[in-house]
């Protein structure tokens, strides 16, 4: 009897579904990330930002909390909307999410968009978070999910 | 087709294992939370939930005090329909307030209907329940107190006493009891009724203050002040000057 005639038809049809859909994963996630570049180019060119890559410090008697970003914008004159990985970075934590409203006057800032916290061995993720007390006082809003290790 | 179901329950079994990874600590909260640098504390608002490898608590609210960073805890104050449960120290319990001071190894539960529950030991109170893990004190004050383990069941409005430090098995070595109304003891073979009502294990002596009532073997005796001795399970009662030492020898066949 011929070797092939042995092997089993419904696994064949199983690996071959399996690498189909494997195949299939890898061609619509290179897609995404492809028509992820374009706008992010067009965008580059159409850029009417006030400050690019601004940064900010916020003074505390006990630390100092750095704030960059990749765009800033001035909203009026104490208040910038920073645009684009904007990170808050002190000895003790960092704060990395997309838009904050930063005031320079009154040393606050507050965002609407996903939060990322990180501190030694935790972690905070939330929609969003406002500081006062210059830095003092974190609020993290909605939905928080937190890891501590 | 099993193969196919196979890789698709591996593939949402690793998704949902990225949630926490052993020996870490999860917190979820609805309303989020405030962290208080200086102040060294932080607020957890609304459905709160915390989920560890052999703990888990539910509350309305959490604050949580720390030493030098978010993760080192010191206290815990739960407030809002708490319920815990830690299977590490085979503990759980309810109410509406807890608080967990962790150096010292502290619980408070406060609140009607408050319940603490380990292996041995069961403890209800309409007040506060207090326990101190390392030196095996505990105080249970308010309405509706009362203690129940293997061999006795305690009620009254304030008990007080301290566990063994035996760790195969609590055994209560002391124990002071006090209620306006009446204080309630049952052990193996006794009943017993007093205004208060003391227990020393160095002298296996219970002792009786006021309105005293010892009910044992269909016999009820009442008095003003009486003794029990656990060792040889004797008893004595005496009464003041006005009154007189009541016997009732009951039948009961």
């Amino acid at each position: 009897m011929n070797f092939f005639l042995h092997i089993n038809r419904k696994l064949i049809f199983i690996l071959g579904l399996v690498i189909l859909i494997f195949f299939l994963f890898v061609i619509f996630t290179k897609q995404i990330s492809l028509l992820n570049i374009k706008p992010e180019i067009n965008k580059i060119r159409i850029s009417n930002a006030d400050i690019e890559k601004p940064k900010f410090a916020i003074n505390n008697e006990s630390k100092k909390i750095f704030i960059t970003a990749n765009e800033g914008n001035f909203l009026d004159k104490n208040k910038i909307l920073l645009n684009k990985n904007v990170r808050f970075k002190s000895n003790d934590f960092s704060i990395e999410t997309e838009k904050v409203i930063f005031n320079r006057s009154e040393q606050t800032a507050q965002s609407k968009t996903k939060t990322y916290f990180k501190a030694e061995n935790t972690t905070i993720s939330s929609d969003g978070f406002d500081i006062f007390e210059k830095g003092n006082k974190i609020v993290f809003y909605g939905n928080s999910f937190v890891i501590l290790k | 087709m099993n193969i196919f179901f196979l890789i698709l329950i591996t593939c949402f079994l690793s998704i949902s294992a990225k949630a926490r990874e052993i020996g870490e600590t999860e917190i979820t909260t609805e309303d989020g939370i405030e962290v208080y640098q200086d102040e060294k504390y932080y607020l957890l608002k609304k459905n709160v939930v915390i989920n560890s490898d052999n703990f888990i608590l539910n509350a309305e609210n959490v604050k949580i005090n720390f030493k030098n960073n978010l993760h080192d805890i010191t206290e815990l104050n739960a407030k809002g329909n708490v319920k815990f449960n830690s299977s590490e120290f085979k503990i759980k319990g309810i109410g509406d307030n807890l608080r967990f001071e962790v150096e010292n190894e502290k619980i408070t539960i406060k609140g009607i209907d408050s319940k603490l529950q380990t292996e041995d030991i069961e403890m209800y109170s309409d007040g506060l329940i207090k326990v101190n893990n390392l030196n095996g004190e505990f105080s249970l004050k308010g309405k509706n107190s009362k203690l129940i383990n293997e061999n006795i069941f305690i009620r009254g409005e304030s008990i007080d006493g301290t566990f063994s430090n035996n760790k195969d098995k609590k055994e209560i070595t002391f124990l002071n009891v006090i209620d306006e109304k009446i204080s309630y003891v049952k052990n193996n073979d006794s009943e017993m009724y007093a205004n208060k009502i003391n227990f020393n294990n160095e002298t296996s002596l219970i002792e009786l203050i006021d309105n005293v009532t010892i009910i044992r073997n269909g016999e009820k005796v009442t008095g003003d002040y009486g003794t029990l001795d656990t060792k040889n399970n004797s008893y004595k009662i005496k009464s003041n000057n006005q009154t007189k030492v009541k016997v009732i020898i009951q039948n009961n066949e």
